[in-house]
Formats: structure tokens, sequence, C-alpha cells
């Protein structure tokens, strides 16, 4: 399925944004910058690995003036994804609030706006149109667009638009804005976000160049992508008085046995019936002429309806241990990595799935307490760190002596929660609330992983106390060879590499294999 | 050092050092070529087993054993020290030398070099530090295999002194002990290698003062009272003792020590006489059972009436010659009285003495009260009431 057969719609004008465009991170220069970026890496990501394609995603900045305060700049972002066709392209990138809706999807992106938001700001503040250049899958051509938004009307305006030959049969979405940013204030955040996306998302190429000219390149470590996210309709337990509202209305003139059945996940004719049947409703009265009452009546039975399918998990994204410890190892280069995925679990009617990385030794710096990183949707979560719900269950749960672990210590935690709902708390989306289900599964998942990991620091001990044992004695035994030579007019070679045998017969995990490697 | 020269008792007893070396390690050796992890099992030097026999007298060490194996880690070192000991006591058996004890600690010493892991930093140790470790392991080889240190021809500093009508073969040559001026024979440093040739006394004299030996000696003490006169300048070393435990074993003398009147003065008599507590395995041979203990004590100071005996000094001499005691002295006192060759009522009544008055006396004082009547009233008359301990 591509992203345009999902039924894009036009419904809320760009001004209403604009004017609130704190809600989507565009507070000033500095975070508008990041924002962009972001927001069009996680399209970039969203249209390569849901398709099954590896993601190959190639960023730059360019300071083009500097002003007061900030700076202009031409931000690109250039994918190998399935590349949008040129007819939706317009609406894609310059038409707020086209989305997909009433089918629930993981997705980095929140409302499938963030990209829009990035070209509007770039309008305001630069006077700019947005580049958008798509070269969708197996496409003999190339389209060029140039775009701007009629603020007013909230419709895209085509101000060029090109094609040329694909002759290399490249596929994918390019995006060229230029853009009011503060590049040395936002310049430690995109560098932490880019270095943040690389770990969970080792399957990508990503390349990186800043307005000061540096080039970093994060390169692919495993050929291995994380299970596509697929739609799901909305589990009954997990709806809400708009949202029955929003579908109602989509599907007005239809029975609401029908609408019912449509539109959730495990309601079939019997169990649609049953659930009218307790909310008092005709089944065959039309969706479009409930009252309120009966809406809101039926929401708060959908909810505690008890006879239905927990909301199924397996449309979900997680990455898995091979992805989690790619990643990590990529990056720290620890001595010890562990990951493991939590089985789907569910909170008011929506599924989730935990997962935790640990990273130990090795390059891991040394920190006073754990290096936590955070992720939702496989979206790095930066700011907020205090009241996030891991954070909690580090502080509160965690004791990490019982764990063999005393600070400072090279450890990394890393969690993912994925599911089609993140309950993030305010508006920043940078934490996640202490929802008690996600808590629980957290701290089992933080548990198993540090228990991997005091069995590996306890065997690690044991094994440096063996070397150290073995160097101990082994320092001698030419000492000892020669001593006994002298008496016994025996080479002390013999005796030498003889009791060497016999030390390393009582090593369990180390052995010397030369006796030069010890005795100098 | 190479001799040139050995007397025939010399090369007797290097041979059967060697020998007894030769054999006891062999053990190690063969269990290092068959695989399996050598190791040497030896009496324990410990305090805890140190054995007083009441029935010998003596100081002795029981039969705990603790085995010190290569493999072991709080062991491996000295095992390596012990082997390195080893080797180089066979060498200078074989080369025919007179190794002394610091010798041996200097020969031994070297630094090993080694690459610690995983780290690979250079790190490196000497073979040994202070001469207390080759000593001790110098100890467990003479525990180990049963042979003396003076059996194997190691010689330690010596510092005893002997005259008196004694004739001695040393070496190839006879020594007559009653003719040396002014000065004495040191007692050399294997004294089992002497051979008593002639004698005409009727009691030896331990000192353990050499000022006070020499005041004896000088007015002729040891002609007058048919003495031998020995001094051990302090702790005696394993050559008097043994020397001394000769003298009393064969030639049946009666063997009378006087010290300083405190508690170091009294365990120096007892070493002599049940030996020593860290050199217990030696005591069969070195201690000398019949020793007895003439002075100076604290009765002879104070006199006492339980032993209806009077004082050698006046209330006058006292306030002059008796030191305080110290608080170590004290401390020492209250140990030794526990020690159970210490048991007897008499030594008990000495030290509760001590413990009450809180008072010493050197030797020195009694000479200083008249070296006529250190060596003409003190020490004749108390042989002659038999006022000794022992």
């Amino acid at each position: 399925m591509t992203a345009v057969e999902e039924g894009f719609k036009a419904i809320s004008p760009a001004e209403f944004f604009y004017k609130n465009k704190e809600l989507a991170g565009f507070s000033n220069p500095a975070r508008a910058l990041y924002q962009t970026i972001r927001e069009l890496i996680e399209n970039s990501l969203d249209a390569t690995e849901n398709y099954g394609i590896l993601p190959t995603v190639k960023v730059s900045i360019r300071e083009l003036e500097k002003i007061p305060e900030g700076g202009y700049y031409e931000v690109v972002v250039e994918d190998n994804g399935v590349g949008i066709p040129p007819k939706y392209v317009p609406q894609a990138f310059a038409q707020l609030l086209f989305s997909s809706k009433y089918v629930l999807r993981q997705s980095r992106g929140m409302f499938g706006l963030g990209a829009k938001m990035a070209v509007l700001y770039a309008q305001i503040t630069t006077g700019q149109p947005a580049d958008v250049i798509v070269a969708p899958i197996k496409s003999k051509h190339i389209y060029s667009f140039k775009l701007k938004i009629d603020i007013k009307e909230n419709k895209p305006v085509i101000l060029s638009f090109s094609v040329t030959s694909n002759l290399h049969g490249k596929h994918g979405t390019l995006v060229r804005l230029v853009t009011l940013g503060d590049w040395s204030r936002a310049k430690q955040r995109i560098y932490e976000y880019i270095k943040r996306t690389a770990i969970i998302a080792p399957y990508a190429e990503i390349g990186f160049r800043d307005p000061e000219g540096n080039y970093i390149l994060f390169e692919r470590v495993i050929d291995k992508l994380p299970p596509p996210a697929r739609e799901i309709l909305p589990h009954p337990h997990g709806v809400d008085i708009e949202t029955l509202k929003d579908i109602i209305r989509a599907k007005a003139s239809k029975p609401i046995v029908e609408t019912l059945k449509e539109s959730f996940q495990g309601v079939g004719e019997t169990t649609a019936r049953r659930i009218l049947e307790e909310a008092k409703i005709d089944p065959g009265k039309k969706s479009g002429e409930l009252t309120d009452m009966e809406v809101e009546v039926l929401v708060k039975t959908m909810k505690n309806f008890k006879d239905v399918k927990p909301p199924r998990a397996d449309y979900l994204s997680y990455l898995g241990n091979e992805i989690i410890t790619a990643g990590l190892n990529k990056v720290f280069e620890p001595e010890f990595v562990y990951a493991t995925t939590r089985k789907p679990s569910v909170y008011e009617g929506h599924a989730f799935i935990v997962e935790v990385g640990l990273a130990y030794g090795g390059k891991v710096p040394l920190v006073e307490k754990p290096l936590v990183l955070r992720y939702a949707n496989k979206i790095p979560l930066l700011y907020d760190e205090g009241s996030d719900v891991v954070i909690k269950v580090l502080n509160e749960s965690i004791d990490f002596s019982v764990y063999e672990i005393e600070f400072p210590a090279p450890l990394v935690i890393l969690t993912h929660i994925c599911s089609t709902k993140i309950p993030y708390k305010g508006v920043g989306k940078e934490a996640v609330a202490d929802v008690p289900e996600i808590e629980k599964e957290l701290e089992n998942a933080i548990r198993d992983s540090l228990r991997e990991l005091r069995s590996y620091i306890l065997r690690k001990r044991k094994e440096m106390e063996e070397i150290e044992k073995a160097v101990t004695i082994a320092k001698y035994i030419p000492e000892v060879a020669n001593s006994l030579s002298k008496i016994y007019k025996v080479d002390p070679r013999e005796i030498s590499v003889k009791l060497l045998e016999i030390l390393n017969s009582r090593l369990k995990t180390f052995k010397i294999d030369d006796l030069s490697n010890v005795v100098v | 050092m190479t001799a040139v020269y050995s007397s025939k008792v010399d090369l007797q007893a290097r041979e059967k050092a060697l020998k007894i070396l030769y054999e006891k390690f062999r053990e190690v050796l063969k269990s290092i070529m068959d695989g399996n992890p050598p190791k040497l099992v030896i009496k324990k030097r410990t305090l805890s087993n140190t054995v007083y026999d009441p029935e010998k007298k003596l100081l002795l060490l029981g039969d705990a054993t603790f085995e010190r194996s290569f493999l072991d880690l709080r062991e491996a070192r000295k095992f390596m020290q012990t082997l390195l000991m080893a080797s180089i006591i066979y060498e200078s058996l074989t080369n025919g030398e007179y190794p002394t004890i610091r010798d041996l600690y200097y020969r031994g010493k070297h630094t090993i070099r080694y690459r610690k892991l995983p780290s690979k930093a250079i790190g490196e140790e000497n073979t040994w530090e202070e001469q207390s470790e080759s000593d001790s392991v110098i100890r467990d080889i003479e525990v180990f295999t049963n042979v003396l240190r003076e059996e194997m021809l190691i010689l330690s500093k010596e510092k005893g002194k002997v005259v008196g009508e004694l004739k001695i073969r040393s070496g190839d040559d006879v020594i007559d002990l009653s003719k040396m001026g002014h000065g004495a024979y040191a007692i050399e440093p294997t004294p089992d290698l002497i051979e008593f040739v002639d004698v005409n006394a009727e009691f030896v004299l331990v000192i353990e003062k050499d000022a006070v030996f020499q005041q004896l000696h000088r007015i002729g003490f040891w002609k007058k009272y048919r003495a031998i006169l020995v001094t051990s300048a302090g702790q005696p070393d394993r050559a008097t003792r043994r020397f001394v435990r000769r003298l009393n074993e064969e030639l049946k003398l009666p063997v009378y020590v006087i010290s300083d009147s405190d508690p170091y003065g009294y365990y120096i008599y007892s070493v002599f006489k049940t030996g020593s507590i860290t050199l217990s395995y030696e005591s069969e041979r070195l201690a000398t059972p019949q020793a007895r203990f003439l002075g100076v004590m604290m009765t002879d100071i104070f006199g006492s009436d339980k032993l209806r005996k009077k004082p050698y000094l006046t209330e006058e001499e006292r306030k002059n010659f008796i030191i305080k005691a110290k608080e170590r002295d004290i401390k020492r006192a209250k140990e030794l009285r526990e020690y159970p060759w210490f048991k007897s009522d008499r030594w008990q009544l000495e030290i509760d003495e001590f413990l009450t008055r809180k008072v010493k006396l050197e030797i020195e004082a009694l000479a200083g009260k008249g070296l006529k009547f250190l060596s003409d009233r003190y020490i004749p008359e108390k042989i002659e009431v038999g006022d000794w301990i022992v």
C-alpha cells in the first residue's frame, strides 16, 4: 500500500497552524531549523523502510546569509524512498492536513503535517518556494516542482513544474527549502538528533553536511529492516467521542451497525449488534442520525465491552534484538550489548511494544548515571527527560547495585516504545506519560536486560580474577624451572613448558598460549 | 668465596646435606613432569604449632603441616622463593662455599619482569625484597628437609664467645681456650664440627652481657672457680646455644645463666633452656633443658619472706641501681607469666614480684656494687646454696 491510497483529504486552514506554530515546534529560528531537519528526515525514513527499502538519506544545511536573529539557510533532504506520485505532490507538501484519517498506523510524523509546516515556515520567513523533486519507484520520469502555499485558501500554488527522463532508474524524493534558522543555537540539537536516529536506524545510511562544511556519514551496518508498520482500524476500547463523531460523519448515510463493522478491529456483525443492543441503539439507524447523547453512550459501551479480542499488535513496527544491538554496537562499540523486545501489551485500547537495549563497557563513556536514549515510534526523544516514564522507572524502581553496577559506569540504556498512539505528556511530545501498563513493561524489560548485564559483569569479573591469577603464577615459572634445573640438570625449558601446561589445565576461562606473553 | 681447602668433617657434612636436598625436592620435579601441580608439605612454624613438651622441657614444633602449592595464589611466590633458595644452597654446597644468610639473600635477589594482562603493562617484582623474606624460606627449608642450616654449611654472624680450661679441635687445629689472652674464642657458626679434646672445669657460666663477661674474664674468674665462661652478647644465636648444649650434654657440666632482671633477661634464659618460638624446630638440638637461672632475680634485690631470703642490696643501693620498668616491660612480663614454661611457682613468684615492684635491674649494676661482690660473693654463694631456678 502506498501513501497515496490512504484517502487524502483537506480539512483545516494553513493560517491556523501558522498562528500556532509553537504547537508544531517552530517557535523560534533555532527550534525551527531543528524541526525542519527532523520532519524531513522522518518523512524520508517513513518513505523508505515502510516499503521495504533500505534508507539512504542525504541531508545538507548551507548558510546563505547571516542576520541578527540567526540566518537564512538552504536545507536539502534527499532520500531513496518510494517517491510520491507527481499528481499528489502539491497537496502532500503544500496543503495542510492533507493526510490519511480514521485509520491508524504507527508512523514517525504525528499529523502527516511536519513537512508542510516546514514548507509553510520557510515561505513565511524567506518568501522562497519549496523545491520538490520526485522519482516514483519504476517511473521513467523525474518530476520537479516549485511550490508555495496559498495561506488564506490553504491551497497549493505550483510556481513551476518540469519533467525529465529518469535515465538511471532512481527513485525517491528531494526537498529543498530556504528558511530562517539559527545554526549556532540548533547545532548541538541537530547533531544529537541525527546521531540518535542513526543508533535506532542502523539499517539506514545517513550523510550530513553542516553549514560549517563538516561532513559526517553514518554508514549502514545491517541490511535488515524492521517489519513495516501496517494500517489497522482502531480498537473499540481505544475510541473517544471526537473520533467516533468523525467516523459517523464520514459514514453518515450508512447504518450504524455497518459503520461499526467497517471502522473497528475485532468487531464483526455479532459483536456490533451486541454493542448496539447494550447501548440501546437501533442497529439500522443511519450513522449520521445518532444524537450526541447516543454517541456518548456508544463510546462508553465500546470502551467497556468485554467480549472483544484484545488490540492486535502484529501491525506494529518494532525493531527487534538484531537492529537495536547493531545500532548500539555501531555508535558506542561497547563490550557488552543486549536487547530485548517485550510481548505486545495494551493500554486504553492501544497496543504497544516496549523494547530495551543495553550497551556497557568498551567505548561507552563513564557516566554518573546511565545515559538514557529514549525513543517512541523510532523517533528520538531528546528533551523533557525528567518527566518521562522511563526516567521515573529508572529512578524509582531500579537499584543498580543489585546488578553489580557502581557509578560512574559505562552504561547506555535504550528504550523504545512503539504504539499506534504514544501517550505523550504535554504538547512538546518529548516525554511519555507514566501509564501504568507501559511503566510495568518498561520495568520488566529493564530488569531483564540488567540481569543479563549482571551475569556478564560477574562472568567478566571472574575472568579478570583468573587472568590475574594466571599472571601471578606464570611469572614465577622460569624462576622455578631454573631452580630445579640447577639441582637436577634438566632443561629448564622443558620444566617451563610442563608448568605452563599444568597452570593452563587449571584455568577455566583463559589460557596463556606462550610464556613469552607474560614473562619479559 | 670458593674454598681451596676443606676439612674432612666439612666434606662429609656437605655430602650429607646435598643428598637430602636432592631427595627431598625430587618430589617437586616428579610432580611437574607427571603433569601434577607441584607442592611442598611443610610443618607449620606458627605460635599455634609451637608446643611446650613438659617431659623434655622443650619448646618443640608440633605436627601440623601446611601445603605450599605453586598453583595457590597465596603461596606461589613463597613456593618460587623456596625453590630458588634450595637451588642456591645446593649450588653453594656443591661449590664448597660457606655462604652467610646475607650472602644467600643477595645471591637470590633479582628482578622478575612480566607483563600484566590484559593491559600488557610491564610489572616488576623482586624475588625477595627484605632479608627477612629469604631468611624465612631458609627456615622453611630447614623444617622441610630436617637439616639445619649449620649442617648445610650456611654461616650466620655469630657473636658468642667462650674462655676456660677447654681444648677443642676446630677444622684441623687444636685450640686451647685458656690461652686466649684478654680475648676469647669466638664460637664458630658450625659448632657441631667442633670436637672436645680436653676439659678441666666444674660448671659453665653463661653471661648475657658481653661487658660483664670481659670483666669476669680479666679478673680470672674462670681460673679461680674452674668455670667455662660463655657470653651470648644479648639474644643468643644458634651457634652459642648449640655449643652450650654440647657442653652440658657431652661434658656433663651444669650450666648457669645470668641475665638482666627484667622480662627480656628472663626470656633469654628460657631460650637457652627451652628454645625460642621462632626456631622451635631446632630446640631438640639447641636447647639445654638442664640450664639453671642463677640471676639476677627480683628476690636477690628485695629479698623474700616466703623464701626466707635476704636481699643482696641495701635500701640505699636499691635507690641507686634499680630502674623504673617501662610500659612495654610490664606488658612483656604479663605475656611471660602465661607461657607454660614459666608456670612454675618459683618463676611466678619472681614475675609477680616484678609486676608488683615495677622495677628492673641490669647485671652491670651488681658489678657496679663491686666486681669482687659479683665474682666472689654473689655468684659462688648462689651456686653454693643452690639459689637458682630450673
